[in-house]
């Protein structure tokens, strides 16, 4: 039977990319606890770890995947490119969680801090009945779109090509992109569907059960219980079913109950470090010696000097305008959507779980059909490439505006509606200025999702057809710096492009953020 | 007596059935068949006990919320929607936290097109003076301690110079010093005919409080709320907490409770 081989292949293969990334998930989760807690606890940790976190958003996750991968090389031959694929789905997951606990820590009312201390709870205590579960709601809301934007690169770090060298890990971008390459286009569409059917299970699975938890945790106060809605009432079914499942399996697991033992999360943290120093201390120790480092930075300076200065700054100008175009539509079209969504209490119920859903679409999946139809209906290329921003982008901006627009208290609602306001005013007067700090964090996190989607929009290889815009970009030079194996070049513009992005951050976001949430009074 | 003498209503409820829907698609009934007037240049309150639909009683009033059947007139016709001709002052303060206290005021005159800038400006200090907090018109609500919050809201509420003011336990978060004198306050606002508003309602649970500012007390009874009895106080204003009189109205009203 051929085609229930090759579907239990495409099985097993979405069943590889998925343990790939719930072992990012978890460490995305680690990560922001140990990061976003800190953060939001102490006003010196806040200092280093937001301007690091920026950072390290802005920082172009593709291109940083070869370098990631040939340390990775160095540590283990034969795992490290799985490590390197998982750290790189890492990088794209784990960025918005810990902005996401940052925040929810930050909203902890003061008087339960003063109590806190009062009870004087040893840290651990603390860590557990106060810190965790208040980041709970932070780290619920951005499994989704972690998860999709992991599924967004899960596709480009299972193959990759350095030069002559290739490697290739079993997995559905690996396997999907096989089937293009050999125009499969049954097998293509049979993956693409099972793909599509695991991240719907995930979402009603786990994701949705896993943010109802949440709710609990919150520490805003809703004015009216929400109803359940027809597809959580189906997650609600499900999570029961897999619940019962997995108790008759073990009745230990409370995977639901979220109860780990107190002990286990110190003992994961205090592993996962010892790990990460002993590879680091390893690596730089054992394997590389100071005169192939020297090596290296001859190499990179001399890369820097054939890069010159303006080739890439014309470069980032192309890609700066290509992003903001990208981002302004997204913009165009969330802003009302989430108003709506938010107005019509009917169309929230119906439209999140459904957005989550089409949120976690892999968009690099499709991305080989966008550029074959641009080129065969010879529509612009630079159309192509707007459509792939936007659909590595636009949905953050949707969630964070709805974000915004969910905080809002009852109360004020209620006295816009005793003032007889029209829906013009009260979008002035309280949408707008509520949803200002979320709609700037929103166009952060859009424009760094954007960066990061340069890289294959502006040119990428698909099999025997290569996609390219051809016009300058940053995204192009380090594509065109992979291929090469160059990676020196690769790591030059790298820091170009990173540079770029993060003296936007400091000089633009960062400012208009704080600028908004002083004015809006609220953080 | 007190106040003038137009003994007309200026807010009529007709046989009001309300009840909110749960999730579950279960009705709370909240009322069932409430009829109350409320007459020009009248100081009504309202007790009853906790969670007996006293909030929402003023949210009808307000035109907030829609009754599923009955009518609530105001001035004789059908109160479809909030009017600024009806003020309400929530039992938190709601203020906007990027309006500084002159801004927040101004909020309530968004509907005044003939007035300009400078003229909503002006009628928004004439307000912040009678509550006292003309010193701190650009300050933000943030900076402000809750007695300070609540002035702001009840200038808010009486800005648009509305003709009723509705009222939801709006002293019941203060210390008692800034309650006191908040409560002299509407008093005098309602007794000076010049001044909106013509007509109070005022919620609370605490009984000496009603019958120190309120001509009548409607008392309600558990959900479905009913009328357990209405007491007409008929005591000089300033009324003396302490006197004898003052508290068979309070023991009247407690019993009515029970
Ligand atoms: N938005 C709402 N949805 C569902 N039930 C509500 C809502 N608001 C109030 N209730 C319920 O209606 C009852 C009356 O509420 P409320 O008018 O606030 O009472 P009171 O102000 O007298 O304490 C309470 O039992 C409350 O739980
Ligand atoms: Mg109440």
């Amino acid at each position: 039977m051929a085609i229930l081989e090759e579907l239990l292949t495409i099985l097993a293969a979405v069943g590889m990319s998925w343990a790939r990334m719930t072992v990012a998930l978890i460490v995305s989760i680690i990560f922001s606890l140990c990061v976003g807690i800190p953060a939001a606890v102490n006003r010196v940790v806040e200092k280093i770890v937001i301007p690091a976190l920026d950072i390290l958003q802005s920082i172009p996750i593709l291109s940083f995947f070869p370098i990631a991968l040939y340390v990775f090389i160095i540590i283990h031959p034969v795992i490290g490119p799985e490590l390197a694929a998982i750290f790189l789905i890492f990088t794209s997951q784990a960025w918005n969680i810990a902005f996401g606990v940052y925040k929810s820590v930050r909203l902890i009312p003061p008087e339960l801090l003063e109590a806190s201390n009062a009870l004087d709870l040893g840290l651990w205590r603390r860590l557990s009945s106060l810190y965790i579960p208040a980041a709970f709601p932070g780290i619920a809301s951005n499994l989704p779109p972690s998860w999709a934007n992991g599924l967004y690169f899960l596709v480009a770090c299972e193959i990759i090509t350095i030069g002559e060298a290739e490697w290739s890990l079993f997995g559905i971008g690996t396997l999907s992109t096989s089937y293009i390459m050999a125009g499969r286009v049954i097998e293509f569409i049979a993956s693409l569907v099972v793909v599509v059917a695991a991240v719907i299970l995930t979402n009603l699975l786990v994701f949705i059960p896993v943010m109802r938890l949440s709710e609990r945790y919150k520490f805003e106060e809703r004015a009216a219980e929400i109803p359940r809605v027809w597809i959580e009432r189906v997650s609600g079914w499900l999570s029961r079913m897999a619940r019962r499942i997995s108790f008759s399996l073990s009745p230990r697991i409370t995977l639901f109950e979220l109860r780990i033992p107190s002990g286990a999360p110190r003992i994961l943290l205090i592993t996962a470090l010892a790990v990460v120093v002993t590879l680091l201390g390893h690596s730089i120790s054992g394997r590389v010696s100071a005169g192939v480092t020297l090596a290296w930075a001859q190499d990179i300076v001399e890369a820097f000097q054939r890069l010159g200065v303006v080739d890439p700054l014309v470069m980032i100008g192309f890609s700066l305008a290509r992003v903001s175009a990208a981002v302004a539509f997204a913009l165009l079209w969330t802003l009302p959507v989430a108003i709506l969504i938010y107005e019509k209490g009917m169309l929230e119920k119906i439209l999140i779980p459904l957005f989550q859903i089409i949120a976690s679409f892999p968009a690099t999946l499709i991305l080989p059909l966008i550029a074959k139809a641009v080129v065969d209906l010879g529509l612009p290329l630079e159309l192509g490439a707007l459509l792939m921003i936007l659909l590595g982008t636009q949905w953050y901006l949707l969630f964070f505006l709805l974000d915004g627009l969910r905080g809002i208290p009852y109360e004020e609602e209620e006295v816009c509606k005793a003032l007889a306001m029209t829906r013009l005013q009260k979008l002035r007067h309280l949408y707008l200025p509520r949803m200002l700090p979320s709609l700037i964090m929103g166009l952060i996190v859009c424009f760094g999702g954007g960066w990061n989607t340069l890289v294959i929009a502006e040119r990428a290889i698909l099999g025997e057809f290569t996609w390219d815009l051809g016009s300058p970009g940053i995204g192009r030079m380090l594509s065109i710096a992979v291929d090469e194996g160059d990676l020196a070049l690769l790591i030059a513009a790298t820091i170009w492009m990173a540079g770029f992005i993060v003296l936007l951050n400091r000089l633009l976001w960062r400012r208009l953020y704080e600028k908004a949430v002083k004015m809006v009074g609220v953080a | 007596m007190n106040g003038p003498s137009i003994k007309e209503p200026i807010l009529e409820l007709r046989n009001i059935v309300f009840g909110y829907r749960l999730r579950k698609g279960e009705n709370i009934r909240i009322f069932d068949d409430l009829s109350l007037d409320v007459k020009y240049a009248e100081f009504i309150g309202i007790a009853g006990p906790s969670g007996c639909g006293k909030s929402t009683l003023i949210r009808i009033m307000a035109g907030l919320i829609k009754p599923e059947k009955g009518e609530v007139l105001f001035r004789g016709k059908p109160l479809k929607k909030p009017t600024p001709r009806i003020g309400i002052m929530f039992q938190s303060p709601a203020l906007f936290p990027w309006y500084t206290v002159l801004e927040n005021v101004m909020l309530a005159l968004i509907h005044e097109k003939d007035l300009s800038e400078n003229d909503k400006i002006e009628r928004a200090r004439v307000f912040l003076d009678m509550v006292g907090l003309t010193a701190f018109e650009s300050a933000y609500p943030a900076e402000l301690s809750g007695g300070m919050k609540a002035r702001v809201a009840l200038a808010r509420a009486l800005v648009s110079q509305p003709d009723l003011l509705l009222m939801d336990e709006p002293f019941s978060n203060l210390d008692p010093l800034t309650a006191i004198s908040l409560r002299r306050e509407v008093e005098s606002l309602w007794l000076n005919q010049s001044m909106p508003p013509s007509s109070v309602v005022m919620v609370s649970h605490d009984i000496e409080e009603l019958v120190e500012l309120c001509d009548r007390i409607i008392v309600l009874t558990k959900r479905p709320a009913k009328i357990a009895g209405v007491v007409e106080v008929d005591l000089d204003r300033p009324r003396q907490r302490r006197s004898p009189e003052f508290y068979k109205y309070v023991d009247e009203i407690y019993t009515l409770l029970s």
